[in-house]
């Protein structure tokens, strides 16, 4: 008998708490500065270029092979604006395919990728499988609009 | 509807729990023959998630694997990963520093915390509570997962352990952040506490419910708190202490009649030593140190050989057999599954009890399916 | 319901008798809506998570769309469904919840009939609903159903002999079947001092003839499969949903004015029907808030163990109820001394049911502290 008043007490004492949950998505509550969401590029603000040179070193890091990459000769390179050789001409990483792992960001030589770590980072739904792979533009927009949180892993 | 002249034949029902089950147990499926209320055959199938991790280990390399071994044990997490690491640090001799050590421990005894606090809840809706204690438990889960993401970035899946110790340091507020944790943990232990163990309805679809021997428990090749609740008295970081663990004093919990309640007792103690562990463990961390060895090489290459490691994943034993033939990736890595071993004691437990009961061994097993089926 | 006056009109009774079920089957459906929102609004809190937000403020909407959403389901038949057993049970289940509404009385004058045996009528009226059950069971051609329906009927006519028990009580002490005339018996004390044995037993089986946790074998278990139910899609699931529903409410208020007073204790008849209204709502709504808290607190009972509780406990203490009842009354002794008998009762109830559970002594683990080995 008493572990039954025991375990009711219990539920009305949970009762007077305050609930922890929260309204999401009118609400949303804050993530850390290290949150390792999808990977994304860095723009250079200083050349007015991406940091990203192509290189291949996360293409080959990846364990699940989820990025395509492309490079080509740097035009701003020749014109002498810029002082990489070499530019990203296109990039494909397959979110569906990304395991968030961050080799990526660890292995770069540029700091040119880094996890995304902020709520539009998490926030990816789509309807199709095939729209979760972003091609370079898509990859970039976030850092080239300046949206991007302190304390980024790149 | 015109009823059959000759007598009808008499015959045990097979039943179903389908891949799909109300509980949280993952992908697997049990058919069991019963004849009225007891159960005569229990014939698990599993599979289900099969996804050739061992081969698929043998093109990681001892970085990327990490991440896979996260997937596996998807809910002692840092327990695989603590595995993977030390087997390939053990083939190559390498030392952890002191530091990356402690880290290590904490952060594993916390892993420890939330994968007992998912076995309470998911074992109380198994019970039949209309999800309170699930509730319960995740709120807990929940404090735990946001120090996991301000150390290493993710809820879940952390991949934060490398070959030699961290991938990065942890934030300054480390320290305050894990007391304060704890603090919140020993509430939330209590009010589980205080919901099942004591409860009259609990204590009677628990007891003498799947009783185990300690005889059956060594011969099945049982680990963990199933074999603790048995009466064994072995524990992997007391018997064979890997890592610092000799360097904490707690008790070990063992049951008596390795029925269902015996086991959620002995998971419930443990969530009570392994918070004194941690306790421990942040009184002793050094303030600064080294978390990789300095001579760390750049590209990890084992030499050629095998080595078995294993640790005390909250399922029991997590090991990895690893096979080099020098070069950067296993020739052959083997995980030694917790939950395929004490899976295999299903049939004998179950037969000859009642059929609400089956529900009840299966959820005290704290099965993870990934971990089953790797 | 004919204001002023305690029965039909006689003028136009097929009239009266036909707008006051109309009546009192709205207000019964708007009502049953409003228990699945605080339902699931209680759990919630005791959850400590929000419940229905969304739809409508504080999702008070939500029962609304529930019920769209149910209408607007594809009615799935099986195939080798008997068409009667299957169809029927529904309305088996569904008609007797209500038709036990039609004896409560709401206030002093507020009921639609009244009659001289009401609680005697209120019990069998109530105990017919098993059959819709075992309908539904067969009716299925599902093993899982079958069984959900066999255990279903099984608790149900297991756990109405207490409850019977208990008001046979409760019928000894006041010399009249009609819920009217106990209530009026309870202007100075209500009935759970005299009877607290009564009173303990008729909550548990009232629990479980609701079918709620920790007795809710039929709707939830069953080979995790869902009981009885399974093969009923979309609003005619729904229409057992809404029995549960009234059900609860019928026992609540049954238990709000056999036990606790109803609406004559503590201020009387004379106080106008605004606060006689208020008095037995809230008694009611004591007892309801007691069962969604029970149901939010418990695991479920296993099958053999909820009818040996039923069986082996339960009917000798109620058979021990009305034994010293008898006594009592028999020996004219004074009323305290039905308190004190029935008390001690209860009491011996509860300590059974303490022991019962217990098997061995106080289990405790044994916790080792072994020297520890020297480092791998």
């Amino acid at each position: 008998m008493l572990g039954i008043l025991k375990s009711m007490g219990m539920t009305a004492r949970a009762a007077l708490r305050k609930p922890v949950t929260i309204e999401y998505p009118t609400v949303h509550r804050e993530i850390p500065n290290r949150d390792r969401a999808f990977p994304i590029l860095i723009w250079d603000f200083d050349q007015d270029e991406p940091f990203c040179t192509g290189c291949h070193a996360c293409e080959r890091a990846c364990p699940v092979e989820c990025m395509t990459v492309v490079m080509k000769d740097n035009p701003k390179h020749a014109a002498g604006e810029s002082k990489r050789r070499k530019i990203i001409d296109e990039f494909w990483i397959d979110y569906g395919r990304c395991m968030r792992c961050n080799i990526c960001v660890e292995v770069c030589n540029f700091e040119a990728i880094g996890m995304n770590n902020t709520w539009a980072g998490h926030e990816l739904s789509r309807y199709d499988r095939s729209e979760l792979v972003l091609d370079l533009d898509q990859l970039m927009a976030q850092s080239k609009a300046g949206k991007v949180e302190p304390g980024l892993r790149a | 509807m015109v009823i059959d002249q000759e007598a009808p034949e008499i015959v045990d029902i097979p039943i179903n729990m389908g891949p799909q089950h109300p509980s949280t147990h993952g992908v697997f499926r049990m058919v069991l023959v019963v004849s009225g209320e007891k159960v005569l055959d229990v014939t698990p199938h599993i599979g289900y998630m099969h996804r050739g991790g061992e081969k698929l280990m043998e093109a990681m390399d001892f970085r990327q694997g990490i991440g896979y071994a996260d997937r596996t044990e998807y809910l002692a997490q840092f327990s695989a990963e603590l595995c993977y690491c030390m087997a390939v640090e053990r083939l190559m001799d390498i030392q952890v520093p002191d530091r990356a050590q402690y880290i290590r421990v904490i952060l594993t005894e916390l892993n420890r915390l939330s994968s007992h606090f998912m076995f309470a809840g998911a074992f109380g809706i198994d019970a039949g509570l209309f999800g309170t204690s699930f509730t319960y438990a995740f709120r807990e889960r929940e404090h735990l997962q946001d120090v996991f993401e301000e150390v290493s970035g993710d809820r879940l899946m952390y991949a934060y352990f490398r070959v030699g110790g961290l991938a990065w340091e942890v934030p300054d507020n480390f320290v305050e952040r894990v007391h304060q944790v704890l603090k919140q943990t020993r509430q939330g232990i209590r009010d589980l506490d205080d919901l099942m163990t004591k409860n009259e309805i609990f204590i009677a679809r628990c007891q003498n419910i799947g009783n185990f021997s300690a005889q059956q428990a060594i011969a099945h090749g049982l680990s963990g708190p199933m074999l603790r609740a048995s009466g064994v008295p072995w524990d992997l970081r007391k018997d064979e202490p890997y890592g610092i663990y000799d360097r904490f004093t707690f008790k070990v919990p063992v049951g008596h009649y390795g029925d269902v309640y015996d086991r959620y007792l002995v998971r419930l103690e443990e969530m009570r030593q392994s918070v004194d562990i941690v306790e421990q463990a942040l009184e002793q961390l050094p303030a600064e140190g080294p978390i990789v060895p300095e001579k760390m090489p750049r590209r990890l290459r084992t030499p050629p050989g095998e080595v078995y490691a294993r640790v005390e994943a909250p399922r029991g034993e997590w090991g990895v057999y690893l096979v080099s033939k020098g070069g950067d990736k296993p020739w052959r890595l083997k995980m030694r599954s917790p939950s395929f071993c004490n899976l295999s004691a299903l049939r004998e437990m179950t037969v000859g009890q009642f059929l609400a009961d089956a529900v009840m061994i299966l959820g005290s097993m704290d099965i993870v399916l990934c971990d089953v089926d790797r | 319901m004919i204001l002023g006056s305690p029965s039909i009109d006689i003028d136009q009774p097929f009239f009266s008798a036909f707008l006051a079920l109309f009546v009192m089957t709205l207000i019964m459906t708007v009502a049953v809506m409003v228990a699945t929102w605080y339902e699931r609004k209680f759990v919630a809190r005791v959850q400590q998570r929000l419940g229905p937000m969304r739809v409508g403020p504080y999702g008070l909407l939500q029962p609304f769309a529930d019920t769209v959403k149910l209408l607007a389901k594809e009615d799935l038949r099986p195939a080798t469904a008997d068409p009667i057993a299957f169809e029927l049970a529904v309305f088996a289940i569904f008609v007797p919840a209500f038709l036990g509404l039609v004896v409560v009385p709401f206030t002093a004058d507020w009921v639609i009939s009244p009659l001289p045996l009401s609680l005697l009528y209120l019990l069998a009226v109530s105990g017919l609903s098993f059959i819709g059950f075992l309908m539904a069971g067969w009716g299925s051609d599902s093993k899982y159903a079958l069984l959900g329906g066999m255990r279903a009927a099984a608790q149900l006519i297991s756990y109405e002999i207490p409850l019977i028990l208990a008001m046979i009580g409760v019928v000894m002490v006041v010399a009249s079947a009609d819920v009217y005339q106990i209530i009026l018996f309870q202007d100075k004390v209500p009935l759970i001092v005299w009877q607290p044995l009564g009173f303990l037993i008729f909550l548990i089986a009232a629990i479980a003839e609701l079918e709620r946790q920790p007795f809710d074998i039929p709707t939830g278990e069953s080979e995790v499969a869902g009981g009885v139910f399974i093969e009923y899609s979309g609003i005619r699931w729904s229409m057992f949903q809404l029995t549960s529903y009234v059900n609860m409410y019928v026992f609540s208020l049954l238990g709000g004015f056999v036990f606790l007073g109803g609406w004559e204790w503590p201020w009387g008849r004379d106080v106008g029907w605004g606060y006689q209204l208020l008095l037995s709502l809230g008694k009611m709504s004591l007892f309801i808030v007691f069962f969604l808290w029970v149901r939010a607190s418990f695991p479920r009972l296993r099958v053999d163990q909820l009818m040996s509780y039923a069986w082996k406990v339960l009917i000798p203490f109620g058979l021990l109820q009305i034994f010293l009842n008898g006594l009592v009354l028999v020996y004219d002794l004074p009323d305290v001394a039905l308190f004190v008998t029935s008390g001690l009762g209860a009491v011996l109830l509860a300590v059974l049911m303490y022991q019962t559970v217990r098997v061995e002594p106080r289990r405790e683990l044994e916790l080792i502290s072994v020297p520890v080995r020297s480092a791998v």
